[in-house]
């Protein structure tokens, strides 16, 4: 195929849309004001952004698959409601820690019995999820507000080697997924079920396996959201969670992640889809911008990302084989 | 779930009991509640049981979960029932106005709680606090204590969702209270938190980082304190008032938190709504409908201002309070 200059040009320029547009975003808010680039803001944003970003990861594994769950919110406030029962009740930090990674875990599991092998359609069966978790949580809280002891605080403000606690568990989790997705046959069969189901399952992919394992993850990355939001918060409210979903899928999807199996990266997609939803908020703040243009802006922007990514599609598809491996490699 | 099944248990007692009376009947009022998804709400729905249990009143209780359509169900149930009165928390302004026009056409009074409904003939009461008054009197006892310290103040305003009514009354009662007082008061950050904490604390610590001289914050709800309290800290302003680099706090509703701030000496003011009025005006209203009075469309809460020079004396009508209290009396 012969191509112009121009052509290769726009085909580089969608290909790295997203990319783009992060780099773009905040040179805006640069020039809406010389604070926004401060050192200190960008660790700000990076903190703010990790807990999206972890409950992104886990989200787009799900997504791979061409699965989704809406339950990520509940699972966030449920496994919250119980370590903060725990640590209210004088037991020690790191057994609460450890319920609210064990409690996401074992709400993915259901998740995963729900969608692997009762086979009910994701959306519903984490709708339903959804659901119970919030009722669930509502109904152990008695709708109160928890005040959580000092020294979980503690754990959100503390850094080692200069580097804040959620900042370590965001490289953490988002290295992991990475290399989990790049580098094992897990990762490998992740893309092809994604791709297309019956083909994986006739090459010898056991996609209920496969399936089990994602909401697993899913629940993981969940719950750790969640610590990483307490652990900054000191609380939980009635309202913890609510919603989380929509971000965690946006972040996701901003990031390049198909909502139809078989396409995106964690790295740098995922992290970059959050980063971008958090420095929006960021820059809008600093900038005291009006309160009614914070949606516009974030919704105009999401519009943009998801259109370029949609004619990054077309154009891909048109010029290339389908392939099973992510872009960047 | 409990409350379904003490419902039930409760729906169940009063038929037996109304089998071994043989004297007049009971009253009953049905009470639908769109959601009890905040501490406040609870609050409301604890004072009005309690408020009926005083005056010998049977309760039927539903609570709509958040949508319209099953508050709809609960209202025709009420009806079916033929209870004497009923009391309901909107879902929102337009979707309580057929429920209003069915309880009219069954002759029952209907009386809105906290939230008013839109334009319509369909007769109701509505009892509702003064947003914008209430915001506006804590806001100008903020200002006051700016003023006596001399210093001029650079304030955040952390505002809940703007699709909600009660959340745009605050705003324009922070608004028009700081107007007042523009020589000593700047506005440096408006923050949107969508009634949702992570994003009030991210919006603080970002408002902090721009301007880091803010020494003014009001919460448009107290469920956001914990927001700030964490923002603060990180950046080591959380002081106590009187001491050096003290922010000026202030906040709406009278919640728990609210009151423990207050009693620990961080918290300047607070607006209260009057949860205990309400419930007892709700109630008045739905009997002297009955009873063929005439009840004025609008009953408005007056609300009142809590801070530390009146702690002792108003804590007692404060829900926050009462339920801090009890909490610790457990």
């Amino acid at each position: 195929m012969i191509e112009t200059g121009s052509g290769k040009l726009s085909r580089v320029s969608l290909r790295y849309s997203s990319t783009l547009i992060f780099l773009a975003v905040p040179a805006i808010f640069s020039l809406l004001s010389p604070r926004f680039l401060a050192v200190n803001n960008l660790v700000n944003i990076l903190i703010q952004s990790a807990s999206t970003a972890i409950v992104a990861t886990g989200m787009t594994f799900v997504l791979l698959t061409a699965g989704i769950d809406l339950s990520v919110g509940s699972v966030m406030f449920v496994s919250a409601v119980l370590a903060g029962k725990l640590a209210l009740n004088g037991q020690p930090l790191w057994l609460a820690t450890a319920a609210i990674l064990l409690v996401g875990m074992l709400y993915g599991a259901f998740n995963a019995i729900c969608v692997a092998r009762l086979r009910i359609i994701p959306f519903i069966a984490t709708l339903a999820t959804l659901y119970f978790g919030r009722g669930l949580g509502l109904w152990l809280t008695e709708t109160r507000a928890m005040n959580l002891p000092e020294s979980i605080l503690r754990i959100g403000s503390a850094s080692i080697a200069g580097i804040p606690f959620p900042v370590w568990t965001l490289a953490f989790v988002v290295g992991v997924a990475h290399l989990i997705l790049t580098r094992t046959s897990f990762g490998r069969q992740i893309y092809a079920m994604g791709n297309d189901a019956d083909a994986a399952r006739k090459a010898g992919v056991r996609t209920d396996r496969i399936k089990f394992a994602v909401y697993v993850i899913s629940g993981f990355c969940a719950a750790l959201g969640g610590l990483v939001s307490i652990a900054q918060l000191g609380a939980v409210s009635p309202t913890f969670g609510n919603q989380r979903e929509f971000a965690a899928i946006s972040a996701a999807v901003l990031g390049g992640v198909s909502l139809f199996g078989g396409r995106g990266a964690v790295l740098p997609g995922v992290l970059l889809g959050a980063l971008l939803i958090q420095t929006i908020e960021n820059g809008l703040v600093i900038a005291n911008a009006d309160p009614y243009i914070y949606p516009l802006v974030m919704s105009l922007i999401i519009f943009l990302a998801v259109m370029l990514d949609s004619l990054r599609n077309r154009m891909l598809r048109r010029s290339q084989p389908r392939i099973i491996r992510p872009f960047h490699e | 779930m409990k409350r379904w099944v003490a419902a039930v248990l409760l729906s169940l007692g009063l038929l037996s009991g109304c089998n071994q009376n043989s004297g007049p009947k009971r009253i009953t009022i049905g009470v639908s509640f769109e959601t009890l998804q905040t501490e406040y709400w609870v609050a409301g729905f604890e004072a009005i049981k309690a408020e009926l249990k005083k005056r010998d009143i049977a309760v039927l209780e539903a609570i709509a979960d958040g949508d319209a359509n099953r508050q709809l169900e609960q209202v025709n149930n009420f009806i079916a029932r033929g209870v004497d009165g009923i009391i309901a928390v909107p879902k929102d302004a337009k979707t309580i106005i057929p429920m209003i026009k069915a309880a009219n056409a069954a002759d029952i009074p209907i009386v809105l709680y906290n939230r008013p409904a839109g334009k319509t003939d369909a007769k109701s009461v509505a009892v509702v606090a003064d947003n914008p008054g209430i915001t506006k009197a804590t806001v100008q006892y903020m200002c006051e204590q700016a003023k006596k310290s001399g210093k001029k103040h650079k304030a955040l305003l952390l505002m809940g969702d703007l699709g909600d009514i009660n959340a745009v009354g605050r705003r324009d009662g922070f608004e028009s209270a700081v107007k007042e007082y523009s020589d000593i008061i700047e506005v440096v950050a408006r923050v949107p938190t969508e009634w949702n904490q992570e994003k009030a604390l991210a919006g603080v610590t970002n408002a902090l980082q721009a301007h880091p001289d803010i020494n003014f914050i009001f919460t448009s709800s107290d469920f956001l304190f914990p927001s700030i309290v964490a923002a603060l800290k990180n950046a080591d302003r959380y002081k106590r008032i009187g001491e050096e680099g003290h922010v000026l706090l202030g906040g709406f509703d009278g919640d728990p938190t609210a009151y423990q701030m207050l009693k620990d000496g961080y918290l300047d003011a607070d607006g209260v709504q009057n949860v205990y009025f309400e419930s007892e005006a709700a109630v008045q209203a739905v009997l002297d409908l009955k009873a063929g009075k005439s009840v004025p469309e609008v009953i408005r809460d007056p609300g009142f201002v809590i801070h530390q020079g009146n702690l002792n004396e108003m804590s007692p009508q404060m829900w926050g309070a009462q339920v801090k209290n009890a909490q610790a009396g457990k």
